[in-house]
């Protein structure tokens, strides 16, 4: 059923007790909170500030047509040697393919995108495709609507989720390549509507790499275009708002907590008495569960974020999707907290497996002879203690990310109490975060 | 999430726990000592029953120690196939008797799951640590 133990322990790895990792993580958001609630009166972060200019051949590198092609061929050059590998490499669970759609792809893209950009955009296969057959032909294309926004990227991140944490079993090889067939459809469909934006709005993974991309240091100046580095705060902000990008986060977010609460025995009992041995009834009621996860972080932020006074109808509706970037250091910090030792361990093993992609005792990277190093999860201490820093510093970063944008948004006067709602679904994240990754 | 999320999680962990779905997970650790073997087994032991489409335990829960031996005694009454996603993996062939016993030591801490392919159950999760 699950695709690999995740190698992460449970509480006892912990150099401190769970309750005192809990409380800790409690007062420092209340503390953070309290201190950038009295000293903090100003909004500081802007999206606009022009950040430190990196030298201008950086930029005319990273904009050249030919870097652009070069990675964009190399993209599709290793997804076709990926999917070669599940086609025609050896049929069981030593085939690459699941290591690099859940480790390489899943938590790869939102390490890659941290450190240098929304990358996605430059090495998706299906925009190379796509941009391969422009050149070749030219049809007419319509306006993507507005109004879709980002959903079409939320129900694809759900779809992806459900794969991994839903579906009667993720790790099989078909459902994989079922996945990817229908994904593919769907892009090009897409894109032959409505063009390229469709990528922009409707891919999951290049709505993902731009949300994971916002906290990264390296950024654009606003008006020169140059590559600069700056305050990632800064950055922030600068998350397009579009109807759905609650969603997306919600989805982010909702199934990380859903898949370390899915690995409890009482949800997996849950799950067996009411399936009744039936595999269809488990994949509903996990569906169900899934679903309700992501409902409840959307619900609660929107909700959060619209409770403040002086605004009217119109403003308060604006308010969920204007405060949403300050939902992405707990994203990302909890993707951090959850798939690390997959990233370096599996990654590892995917990489191995990816030099022999036919079973064949090939030995294409000089790997074959390399143990995997199984660092992380021989110090549990340490990883331990890093995955509780992930989580505080996520939601730390968070809570001033949403002050900020309370101090610009919210109108005088309620600056103070409109966040207070705010603070306390942050509060509450965290401890639902920290109980659920360490198995309560 | 905030409190209002966790009211109905609660509910359900309450129902779960009602239904005596938790009771499976005792521990049982320290096995009995059988000195006519030569290497008597110093570590977990988990017994293992399938009869009739069912599986005790189902999402058991036991603690094991890194490179210490850990027995799965299994009685079936039918073939399957046990799966333990462990560092490095084992997969053991159950045949439709009594009394079969597979060993493996993990290498590396972490969860270990054991799972039973056919049927579609985890049995049991074992957090092996250092």
């Amino acid at each position: 059923m699950t695709f690999v133990a995740h190698g992460l322990g449970g509480s006892t790895d912990l150099p401190v007790p769970l309750s005192y990792a809990l409380i800790g993580a409690a007062w420092a958001l209340t503390f953070t909170f309290a201190i950038v609630a009295l000293a903090w009166r100003k909004p500081r972060f802007d999206a606009a500030k022009p950040g430190h200019p990196l030298p201008v051949w950086v930029t005319r590198i990273v904009d050249a047509a030919l870097t652009r092609w070069v990675v964009a061929l190399l993209g599709l050059a290793f997804t076709m040697w990926i999917l070669i590998a599940g086609l025609f490499g050896p049929q069981n669970n030593t085939n690459a393919l699941p290591g690099a759609f859940y480790v390489l792809l899943w938590v790869g893209l939102v390490a890659v995108s941290l450190a240098v950009g929304p990358v996605w955009r430059v090495v998706s296969p299906m925009r190379t495709v796509y941009r391969v057959t422009l050149s070749l032909f030219t049809f007419r294309r319509r306006n993507y609507p507005a109004r879709l926004g980002y959903f079409p990227a939320a129900f694809g991140l759900f779809a992806f989720v459900w794969l991994e944490l839903a579906s009667p079993d993720p790790g099989s090889l078909t459902a994989v390549k079922v996945w990817l067939l229908v994904y593919a459809v769907a892009m090009a469909l897409g894109a032959g509507v409505w063009g390229g934006r469709w990528f922009a709005r409707a891919d999951p993974f290049e709505v993902y790499s731009v949300v994971a991309s916002r906290l990264s240091p390296l950024r654009r100046n606003r008006d020169t275009r140059r590559v600069v580095i700056g305050n990632p705060f800064d950055h922030l902000p600068s998350l397009p708002v579009r109807p759905g990008v609650v969603v997306v986060l919600a989805v982010l977010l909702g199934s990380t907590a859903f898949d370390s609460f899915s690995a409890t025995p009482g949800w997996r009992n849950f799950v067996d008495e009411l399936s009744s041995g039936s595999q269809v009834a488990a994949t509903l009621v996990r569906t169900c569960g899934l679903a309700v996860f992501v409902s409840v972080v959307a619900v609660t932020f929107s909700l959060a974020a619209c409770a403040t006074g002086g605004v009217d109808r119109r403003q308060r509706l604006a308010l969920p999707g204007q405060m949403a970037h300050s939902l992405i250091p707990i994203v990302v910090g909890y993707i951090f907290a959850h798939y690390l030792t997959y990233l370096v361990e599996r990654g590892q093993e995917t990489m191995v497996r990816l030099g022999d992609p036919l079973g064949r005792d090939w030995n294409l990277f000089g790997l074959s002879h390399a143990e995997v190093s199984y660092i992380l999860s021989s110090h549990p201490s340490v990883l331990a203690t890093v995955k509780v820093s992930c989580v505080v510093a996520g939601h730390i970063a968070a809570v001033i990310a949403a002050h900020d944008s309370a101090l610009r948004l919210l109108p005088y006067g309620h600056q103070l109490t409109g966040q207070l709602a705010m603070m306390l679904t942050m509060v509450g994240y965290t401890f639902t975060g920290l109980y659920l990754l360490f198995g309560g | 999430m905030t409190k209002r999320a966790l009211a109905p999680l609660m509910v359900i962990l309450a129902f779960v726990a009602g239904c005596g779905g938790t009771k499976d997970s005792q521990p049982s650790s320290s096995a009995p000592q059988q000195p006519s073997q030569q290497q008597a087994p110093t570590g977990l032991v988990v017994d293992i029953t399938i009869s009739g489409g069912n599986v005790t335990p189902t999402n058991g829960e036991f603690k094991a120690k890194v490179r210490e031996p850990i027995q799965l005694r299994v009685n079936s009454d039918v073939a399957d196939e046990l799966h333990v996603h462990s560092v490095p993996d084992h997969t053991f062939p159950v045949k439709a008797r009594q009394g079969q016993t597979f060993q493996f030591t993990a290498e590396v801490p972490g969860r270990v799951e054991v799972e039973l392919h056919e049927l579609d159950r985890t049995v049991a999760t074992i957090q092996v640590q250092q």
